[in-house]
Formats: structure tokens, sequence, C-alpha cells
């Protein structure tokens, strides 16, 4: 808490934005940028710095520019610099991650103000307005983060809890009352609790994965035989405004026209450009296209012309559907017109009717597009972990591989220990914290002790 | 009368903590007096006849470092000493030695006696006098008044203690020793919180009536290790512990009984100890194992009583002959003393300093079973600590503390003075965060230095550690840079040891960490390498072998002392500091944390409070931030 190590935050908000930035602080934060950064030092104060944040394999992360700031004359009063990269938690993430593995630490909530203020780069009244914002601040994020994991998992982080708690008590036991006749675990029993706890963990951050899909957009198939009115209905979802836009190839918007935003979830539609030439050109590989995007999309969103019979590509594309088993919104376009079938006659479970032209139906449109996303939600284990978070529970179950190896090995119960409390340590923020006296509780009730 | 001789620090009571305080405080230099109940039980063991153990032992040669006689002590009257743990790592190695009560107590009384600048008198003190929260003096049973500026208060179990055997109640101290009924009034009245804990001991059995024949021989090791590091000359017996067996039988008498027990009757209700629970406790909560191991443990070379431990009980006398009677080899054994429960007051030590001064009342200091703590080890250590700062004190030197990362007696007291305890607090090494470098073979290596500044050790004696350490990590360096090649010669040496071969130039150190090799090995590999005494050949092999392990700790306690560094004055107020819950800032106010560290461990301080604390302490102005408080 009086550290000058260096710590990294995102500073722009989670939602869609055009821009993000993340903000870097700390004695040697030039080392660290240094490290990721496509330009190398000298690094002037008070400039901006274009280039490329690269993955550790030398891959570009995104195209950025760099300010730098040196100290003190930096709002926290350290060396300290911000990525303006693009938009979008994705990035965002990547290039976080990125600094935590080059020697950053996720910051505290308010921990950038908190050094601003120990350097005096704020006065005495601000302080306590500090004061406050740090408390306040660092108790929300934390009872949010608990009340985020515990919803979904708390059963299951109880167990884990459980289980780590067993495992030091039964070792402890070993080192701290060696007179006790007591009957002791047997190394498969030892080892298979280890695993167990390390296959939980490893949901955890599968599930945490899902989150992210969640966050990065929900990647939307719109698929249909042509003519059937998926560009109008692409144009609509996107806004046309933006649809223009993307007239102009080569700028960072193309990418933001092919998404929208309902109730905060972001979809992406997939193959835009397909979907616009196949209309205009009215050809057959337009089937071809659908079913390519049905494969990669996460949900699909089937268009059909409510003025003609369900023809062969229909039919086709309806199998392909079903086969993939994805989630899926049917729309009976073009309602404004005597339909010659109606919702019965498609075989999905949502089908709503719509009109493109008048634009009938479409707060319904999207009314399920966000229920039959949401609900994906509610049905699955997803959890949202920060990258703090994440990069925990990646060390215990690191940890646990060699918890595993060193009970194989019958390595010394004071260093078996060690591991233990390696890996409370790191579970500390997300199990909750594990105390010598917590460990001692399981004990005596679990082992009959006492001379 | 207002006796005419004035001293600096008076201790009350003559046990574990007593003769270690009263000891120390003297052999600083400053006058002393003890008080006690009864003189012939001046270092009486009330209930194992046992020194050290896990944890325990670390504490004793702690002690020894620091100046204290229980090491030595138990050197000259123990029966069998044992090391524990031996098959596992160094770091919990622990002495252990079966000791004859008698001769105990008696060289105790013997040495105290000896001491220059201290003297004894049997007399109980009823009162602490205390002007302006400072110390003036204690008052006595018999109207006597001694005037001082430092108190030591080491009662044990005394104060206001009752004694369950059964549903037979009576007020004692120990077993048939009258109780001090009310110095914790005094106490009270001095504004300290004062709570109830029990505790309870065995039934001691006479040797002519058990068949120990059929049971099994526990011997102390053939190679008795001493616990003092002064101890020369060491040639004790090995006298044999015996381990006997409750059995279905014995269990079913305990639960047809329970009515009979004041523990399930209602009659305790106070917190006994986890790790020690009575037989009854035992057999009702773990109902499902068949049998419980019973240890005859000898009390006294000449004497026939035996110790049974494993059977603290608070049953009526007739339950205990008959569960006794139902165990193999003690079909027909006789009971010389029953086992009993007995409750007793002890003082919140959240009240206390890390030197174990209570924060209210100046000079008063408290060590041993009434902070809560249970053990003869526990009491030896906080009675030395409260000893040596009385003396301090009034030599208006510096005062002495213990921290977490040096010794296990500074884990005992901080975990005391932070948390509290509500159960009689036992040192466990899963208590010491430290472990691996918190060990008993190198206890003089970690504080020597600590106790030569200090004034609690010799420049000879300091000295001569110092050359052991400086020879350690001399060796130490010179293996990581002495290499051996794979050469034929050297290849089939390796083979010969059971390890593998080479394949390219190794260095000493690497070899010494492979589980299969010790020191003797690398001079069959270098026969160049000098050969070394049993103590540096063993530091060095942990040294290395532990290497990693230990560097991981070092880091550890490095990031641990920046935060205790960071002084919080005793006068810091946390009214105004804004954003704190109601119920961290009274936790705050109530410890005083003298550090962020020590704040951090307090249970239920949250980080966030953390925070806003330091910016605070960064507020008010730099220079006071530095100081101690």
């Amino acid at each position: 808490m009086y550290d000058d190590d260096v710590i990294a935050a995102i500073a722009t908000g989670y939602g869609a934005s055009a821009i993000g930035i993340i903000r870097v602080s700390g004695r040697s934060a030039f080392e660290i940028l240094k490290k990721i950064f496509t330009q190398q030092p000298p690094y002037k104060h008070r400039y901006l710095h274009y280039g490329h944040i690269l993955n550790k394999d030398s891959s570009i992360i995104d195209e950025v520019l760099v300010s730098v700031f040196e100290q003190p004359h930096s709002y926290t009063g350290e060396n300290s610099f911000e990525i303006n990269c693009h938009g979008g938690i994705l990035v965002l993430n990547k290039i976080l991650q990125r600094l935590l593995e080059s020697g950053a630490r996720l910051a505290q909530p308010g921990e950038f103000t908190k050094r601003a203020f120990l350097n005096g780069k704020l006065d005495l009244s601000q302080a306590e307005a500090v004061e406050k914002i740090i408390s306040s601040k660092t108790e929300r994020a934390l009872k949010i983060a608990q009340r985020q994991l515990r919803g979904r998992f708390s059963s299951k982080l109880d167990t884990i809890r459980e289980k780590i708690l067993f495992l030091m008590a039964e070792n402890e036991v070993i080192i701290d009352h060696p007179d006790e006749d007591l009957s002791s675990i047997s190394f498969e029993k030892k080892i298979e609790t280890v695993r167990n706890i390390q296959s939980e963990l490893k949901n955890i951050l599968k599930a945490s994965e899902l989150g992210n899909t969640l966050f990065e957009g929900i990647l939307l198939a719109i698929v249909g035989k042509p003519n059937v009115g998926k560009s109008s209905l692409l144009n609509i979802l996107t806004g046309t405004e933006r649809s223009i836009v993307t007239e102009i190839p080569g700028t960072t918007r193309d990418v933001v026209s092919e998404s929208f935003v309902i109730d905060g979830i972001p979809f992406t539609i997939l193959d835009t450009a397909g979907i616009r030439k196949t209309e205009d050109v009215v050809e057959s590989i337009g089937v071809q296209k659908s079913v390519e995007a049905i494969h990669k999309a996460d949900m699909v969103l089937a268009v059909f012309d409510a003025t003609k019979k369900l023809e062969d590509e229909d039919l086709h594309i309806i199998e392909h559907i079903k086969n993939t088993n994805k989630k899926t919104l049917a729309v009976l376009n073009k309602t404004d017109t005597p339909s010659l079938i109606c919702k019965s006659d498609i075989p999905f479970d949502n089908v709503i009717n719509i009109s493109c032209k008048t634009r009938d139906g479409l707060e319904k449109l999207e009314d399920s597009l966000s229920k039959l996303s949401l609900g994906e939600i509610e049905d699955s284990d997803i959890v949202s972990l920060n990258a703090n978070q994440k990069e925990s529970i990646k060390n215990a179950i690191d940890i646990c591989e060699q918890l595993i190896k060193d009970i194989e090995n019958n390595i010394d119960p004071s260093l078996i220990a060690v591991d233990l409390i390696g890996l409370t340590d790191y579970l500390d923020e997300i199990v909750g914290k594990i105390t010598n006296e917590d460990m001692l509780d399981v004990m005596f009730k679990n082992f009959c002790i006492g001379k | 009368m207002i006796y005419p001789k004035k001293y600096d620090v008076v201790v009350i009571g003559g046990g574990h903590a007593g003769c270690e305080a009263a000891l120390i405080s003297s052999r600083l230099g400053v006058n002393t007096l003890m008080l006690t109940i009864a003189l012939d039980s001046i270092g009486a063991m009330s209930c194992n006849p046992a020194i050290g153990g896990l944890a325990k032992g670390h504490l004793v040669k702690e002690v020894d470092v620091f100046g204290g006689e229980m090491a030595r002590n138990i050197d000259e009257t123990g029966l069998q000493f044992k090391i524990l743990n031996k098959s596992k790592g160094p770091a919990v190695w622990s002495s252990r030695a079966q000791a004859d009560m008698t001769a105990y107590k008696l060289r105790m009384k013997y040495i105290l006696e000896q001491q220059k600048n201290l003297d004894i008198k049997q007399e109980t003190v009823d009162e602490i006098i205390a002007e302006d929260n400072k110390i003036i003096g204690v008052k006595t049973n018999i109207g006597n008044e001694y005037l001082c500026d430092s108190v030591v208060v080491t009662t044990g179990t005394f104060m206001k203690g009752k004694i369950f055997i059964g549903l037979n109640e009576y007020e004692a101290g120990r077993a048939w020793e009258p109780p001090s009924k009310k110095l914790s009034d005094s106490l009270r009245e001095l504004g300290l919180r004062v709570g109830r804990l029990k505790t309870g001991t065995t039934p001691r059995l006479d040797a002519r009536t058990i068949d120990f024949d059929s049971l099994k021989l526990q011997p102390g090791d053939d190679e008795p290790v001493p616990f003092s590091f002064k101890t020369t000359n060491f040639n004790r017996p090995n006298i044999p512990c015996y381990l006997a067996h409750t059995n279905e039988k014995t269990h079913k008498i305990i639960l047809q009984n329970l009515d009979q027990s004041p523990l399930y009757s209602g009659m305790v209700e106070s917190m006994g100890p986890r790790y020690c629970p009575s037989i009854e406790d035992k057999v009702v909560k773990f109902f499902e194992k068949k049998q419980h191991q019973i240890f005859l443990e000898p009390q006294d070379e000449h004497s026939t009583e035996i110790y049974a431990d494993g059977l603290h009980t608070s049953l009526g006398y007739e339950v205990q002959l008959k569960f006794l009677r139902s165990m193999k080899g003690l079909e027909e054994v006789e009971i010389m003393r029953p086992g009993y429960a007995i409750e007793y007051d002890f003082v919140d030590p959240t009240q206390l300093k890390h030197t174990l001064e209570t924060k209210k009342i100046k000079g008063l200091f408290l060590a041993g079973q009434i902070n809560g703590t249970s053990g003869y080890e526990e009491a030896a250590a906080q009675g030395i600590i409260a000893g040596i700062n009385a003396a301090f004190q009034m030599q208006k030197k510096k005062l002495f503390t213990v921290g977490r990362d040096e010794a296990y007696t500074g884990v005992l007291i901080d975990d005391l003075v932070t948390k509290g305890t509500k159960e009689p607090y036992r040192m466990f090494t899963s208590r010491a965060e430290y472990r691996l470098i918190l060990r008993e073979d190198n206890t003089q290596l970690r504080l020597a230095e600590k106790a030569f500044k200090a004034g609690l050790m010799n420049k000879e004696h300091y000295e001569m550690v110092m050359e052991q350490k400086a020879k350690i990590q001399e060796m130490v360096k010179k293996l990581k840079t002495t290499y051996i090649f794979p050469n034929d010669d050297t290849n089939k040496k390796l083979q010969a040891l059971g390890t593998k071969i080479i394949k390219t130039k190794t260095d000493l150190a690497k070899m010494l960490r492979r589980t299969e090799i010790n020191y003797e090995n690398l001079i069959e590999l270098n026969p160049n390498l000098e050969k070394l005494e049993p103590f540096i050949k063993q530091e060095v092999e942990i040294d290395l072998k532990y290497e990693g392990y230990l560097n991981l700790q070092k880091q550890q306690i490095e990031k641990f002392k920046k935060y205790e560094e960071l002084k919080i004055p005793s006068d810091f107020d946390y009214n105004v500091v804004g954003g704190l819950s109601n119920e961290v800032r009274g936790k705050l106010m109530e410890i005083k944390p003298s550090s962020i560290g020590q704040a951090i461990r307090i249970p239920g301080v949250t980080p966030a409070a953390i925070s806003i604390i330091v910016v605070h302490l960064k507020k008010s102005n730099d220079k006071r931030y530095k100081s101690t408080a």
C-alpha cells in the first residue's frame, strides 16, 4: 500500500466505445512499456507515441497511441503512460493482460488517486474526499466481485474452500501432533482432492471465458435465401447512418458498424459484406454463405419471406440450423403484404412477424433478441472475472499441479504447507481469506487430538 | 506495614512465567521481589511432567537465548529426551523431555535463591496499587505494602480458581493450593477486562498397581540432545513412558456417566482448550473412534506417581477409577490424585502492548496463563519478555519486542495482543508464517545478535555464535564455487552413492541439494573438502537443501517488515479519520496497533481501512509518522 510498483487499469468504461484507455503508473513503468511496444525509448514527456502493442510472440494486439508522462509531472506523480487503443473489452483486456504478464499488477480501486495524494499532487481538502472514494470504491468493487462470484458458484467455491482447509488441517496435524494415532489419508485420496480442486478452478475459468464472449458480443448470423430482406434487416438493426459510413473502406468504424447493442448486449453480425452482395446480385451463393455463417455464429437470425411458400433453399437452411442446434430466432418478413405462410409454418420455437418496409414488429424483434441471449446467461454458469482474479486462478491451477507432484514425491509436510499457503494466497479474493484459525477449526473438528 | 525496602520490580507468582520474569529482571541488575502463594511450589508443573514438544521446544530454546532458565533447568532434571518429527524437515524438528517434576522445581527454586538482586517471599497479593494509571506498589494478604515501579503479574490458574471433580467443586489455584481470591477484582478496578477460561488435568496413578509388561514401551532418544545452548557435560537418564489404550468398555463407562461431568452438566461454561480435550469430550465428539492413546509418564525419578497423559477429565472419582480399570494394564490401578477441571480468571490480552505492559497502567506487565495461554513454555516465553521490559523500563532502555519474523515468542505475543483468544492459547508451528526460517536448530544464529545488542547475551558467547555463522556462510559459498567434473572416477563414486551420474561440470552445492547426498558424501567426491563439526555441517546442509524455500520466506519477511516499519503513533486519533466503519474504528481504538503491519492482522480490519489510515498517517507530519509508538 506504500509501494511504487507498477500498477495498471482500464480507465475507460466497459461498455461499447470507439476508443479505450489503459493507464499505467509506477517507478519502472517505462521498462514495462519497452517490453510490449513497437516504439522503443527514449519516450518524450507529454508526447504521443504511435506504434503497436505486441504479444509475447510479436503478433500485434492493437494499433495504439501512447501518451507519456515523466515523474513528477503526471497525475500520480510517478512515471506513467496511457495507452489509447481501440474500444471493446477484448482489446482492452488483452493489452491489460499483456501488461500484467510484463510485470505490472492490477491497480486497486482508487489506487491512482491514492498515489497522487501520497506524492503530494492533491491538497488536504481533496485528500479528505479521496479517503471516502477509496473506501467506498474498494468496498463496492469487492462486494460486486463477490456477489458476482457467489451467485453462480457459491456452493462450488465453498467446496473448494473446504477441501483446501481439510488438506491444510491434515498436513498440519501430521506436523504438530506427531504422537497422535491418526488414520492417515492415502496419497491417492489427497491427490484426488487436489485434482478436484484443480478441475473446479478450471471450470470457473472456462465459465469466465464464456462470460467474456458475451462481453465481446454475440456473433449473430443473419441467414435466408436471396431477396428475403436480410440486407434491409441488417441496415435497420445497425442503423442506416452507420452503414453509410462503412462505405469508406479501411476505417476503424468499419468494424463498429457491423455491431449493434440491445439492452447493453453487443451483437456482431457475421459476413455483412456477403449479405449485401448476395442480396444485390441474387446468386445461389447466398445459401452457401448462410451455411458458413451459421457455423461461426453464437445465435442465428433466420429470415423467411411471408409472401412465398417455403422453398428448397429455406428448407435447406432450416435443416442446417437444426443440425447445429444453435439458438435461433426466426422472422417472417414482408408481413405488410398478404401472406402465403404464417408463423406456425416455420419449425422454430421463436418466430415473429416483421415488416422491414413498415418497420412493424421491430420492437418485438429487438426484445426477442435480447431475451434469447439473456436466457443463455441464466442457463449456464457464466461468471465475469477481472484480469486479476483470472490471473490468480491460473496461478492456483499451476500450484495444484506442483502440489500433486510434491505429494507424489512424498515431499516434507512443512514444504507441502508452502504450496498450500500459496494456493490460499491466490484464492484469497475468490473463496474468502483462509486464516490459521480457520484451519485449526477444521483440524479440531476432524481429528481427535489431545494428550 | 509499608515495607521499608523499595523494589524496582515485583513479580507476582512463582510459576514458569514468574520464575523467568524474576530471574531476568534481577540478572539485568534491578532490585526484584518475587511474591508467591507457596514457596514450595516455585517452578511447579501443575499438569504434564514434560518440557518442550512441537513449537514449544522452539520457545524453550528462544527463552534460553534471551537469558532464561527453562532450558538449563530441564537439561539438569530431565528423565528422557527426544527430538520429535526427526523424520520430517528441520523446520518442524522439536525437542521434548520428560521431567522429574520434583527435581525440576527444587533446582529452579535453588537458582532463584542464588540470584543476586532477588528477594523471594511467601505472601498472597490482594491488590495492585496504581495512581494516575501508574504502578505504585502491591498490598498482600498479611497487610504488607511493597512499593515498586513495575509489577509483573503471573498468576497462572490461581485467580478465583475453582476446581471441579465430578459434581464436587472447591476453590483452589492448583489441586490443593489456595486460590487468589482478590487480585482479579483489583485488576478489574484498574479498568482491565477480565474473562474466564477452563482447563483440566489427568489422574495420577500408582506405578505399583500398573502392569507395565502388557504396555508398549516408549523410551527417549538413544543419543539425547540438550535444550540449552549453554549445557555442557550433558548426562541424563532415559526413563521410558508407556502407551496404554482406552477401549469400547472405557467409552461406555464414560458415556453412561456424563451426567457426572461438570462439563456436560453445565456447571462449567467457560471455554476449554480444543487441542487438549477431556476424555469425555473425545469419546463424545469422536464416537466412531474405538480407542484413544493414553501415555503413562513418570513424574519423578523417586516416586511411584504416574501421569496419565490423554486422560484429562472432570468426571467424579468413582467414574475415573472405573474407566481407568477398564483398560489393559490398568486393571488393578490405584489413583493417587484424581484428574480435575479448573476454571480461572484471565485478562483479555488485547489490552497489552507487545512489551506485555498493559496499555492502561504504566508499569503493569502480565505474563503466562493470565493472558489466556496454556503451557509452561508459552508462560516462560512471556515471562522473560515481561521481565526484560520491566527491568528495561526501570533502566530507561529501549523496550524489547520480538517480531513474528524473528521468533515463535514474537508470533505468540503478537497473536495475543492483536487477536486475543477465546480458548487457552497453545503454540503450534502452523501459527508461524515463517516456519521454515524459525527453526529450533538455528535459534542462536537468528537471535544472538538481537540478544547481544539488548544485553541479554555475553560477548564471549555472542562471538562464538558469530563465528559459527561466518563459518556456515563461508562453507555455503565454497560449495557453490567448488566443482566436480564428469570423469570416470567421479561418476563411479556417484554410482556407488546411489545417485545419478553427472554429464557436465557441477558445483558441490548443487550435488548437496540431491535428497540422497549429504556433506560427508561431498568429502568422498572431493577429498580436499574440510571436515566440519556436526552443527556446522547440519546448518550448511539445511541452508543449501532448502535454499529455494528459505529465499522465498526471506522475501516474504522483507515485505512483512515494510508494513511493520510503518509505525502508528500510540496517540493516533481514529476519530478524525473519515471513511472508517464504526466496527473497524472500534477495533482499531481498542487494539491500538503499533504499526500498519499489526493493523492488517486485526480480524475484521479491511484493506480499504488500512489504505485510509496510511493516507492519514502520511498526512500527519512525516516526522511523527516515522517515530516509534
